[in-house]
């Protein structure tokens, strides 16, 4: 019998993005916009490509990882959209096989001034210690600074 | 303007069963029904468990009366997935719940099971989004405590 272990735990990010909601909004329910900022590493390889069903009960995947190495496989459905508002959705992390988190992530985006603020909230728990919420919000916050780039930037919608 | 609320909270309660026992008091559909979709008050109107990773359950109740702070009539419905299922250990689930056709909350949820001397100690925890000002957690951890009661009775007669 595995030694199993469970650690539950939540963070929460806020952004201030200058772009209106429905932008930022946008940035998550459109593929072609998410598929510009969600993903792993620099040089990281594709496993599957990414794909998108942005409706409730939809889903969204996407695996990859460093050439040869470990496969990360993203798996998420939506439970909950109100368009330029809120996005929940429950989403489960698999290193090659193994299942090592199950988290709820709430997105909420609301007016601020001229432009957006972004606020997210992740209720996990992470299993069998192969993963923490203190490198989760880290790789969040990392995807956040590439969401951040893609609003402010060419090839922005 | 939609408002969201989080929150979290933990129930830990130990049985007089093996953890076979009780993971089949979640598993089987016969023996989840007889503690998880009862209750008085309530009108079960459906449900249905389908119980696997990636599986789901769906129950619908309509409140006719009793101690309960709804309005009668008020329905209920309950939509399920199942994340991870380690047989008598550990069950992930996410779950949404909707009231007259609105959805109120969405919430991610694990039981695990480890043996407690010669019975099971059992450690609910719940992670929850409530929509719209709804006291969702307190509410919701009042009615886990029920089922977790109700789950012990359960067991209890069966032994």
């Amino acid at each position: 019998m595995t030694k199993r272990s469970t650690t539950h735990a939540t963070f929460v990010i806020e952004r201030e993005y200058r772009t209106a909601p429905a932008r930022v909004f946008a940035a998550f329910s459109d593929l072609k916009n998410k598929s510009k900022w969600f993903g792993g590493p620099e040089g990281w390889a594709v496993a599957s490509a990414h794909k998108l069903d942005f409706r409730v009960g939809g889903k969204e995947s996407v695996s990859g990882g460093p050439p040869g190495g470990t496969v990360h496989s993203y798996n998420a459905t939506f439970w909950d959209i109100v368009e330029n508002e809120r996005i929940v959705s429950a989403y489960e992390m698999h290193l090659d096989k193994v299942r090592i988190s199950v988290s709820l992530a709430t997105t909420e985006i609301k007016a601020s001034g001229a432009g957006a603020r972004l606020i997210y909230t992740e209720q996990g728990v992470y299993l069998d210690g192969y993963d923490d919420a203190g490198q989760r919000e880290q790789g969040t916050n990392e995807l956040f600074d590439k969401l951040e780039a893609f609003l402010s930037g060419k090839g922005a919608p | 303007m939609t408002t969201t609320t989080h929150g979290s909270f933990i129930i830990e309660r130990r049985y007089d069963a093996s953890a076979q026992r009780v993971f089949a008091a979640w598993s089987d559909p016969k023996a989840r029904r007889s503690w998880f979709a009862k209750g008085e008050g309530w009108d079960i109107r459906s449900y249905e468990l389908d119980f696997r990773e990636g599986g789901g359950e769906t129950s619908s109740f309509r409140i006719v009366g009793g101690d309960v702070p709804f309005p009668p009539e008020t329905t209920f419905r309950n939509d399920t997935v199942f994340n991870e299922i380690v047989p008598n250990e550990r069950i992930v689930f996410t779950y949404s719940m909707a009231r007259d056709g609105v959805r109120f909350s969405i919430s991610l949820a694990s039981v695990e099971l480890t043996p407690a001397g010669a019975g099971t100690r059992l450690v609910f925890t719940e992670h929850g989004a409530f929509f719209d000002g709804a006291d969702g957690i307190q509410m919701r951890e009042r009615g886990w405590q029920e089922l977790l009661g109700r789950l012990g009775a359960f067991l209890a007669e069966g032994a």
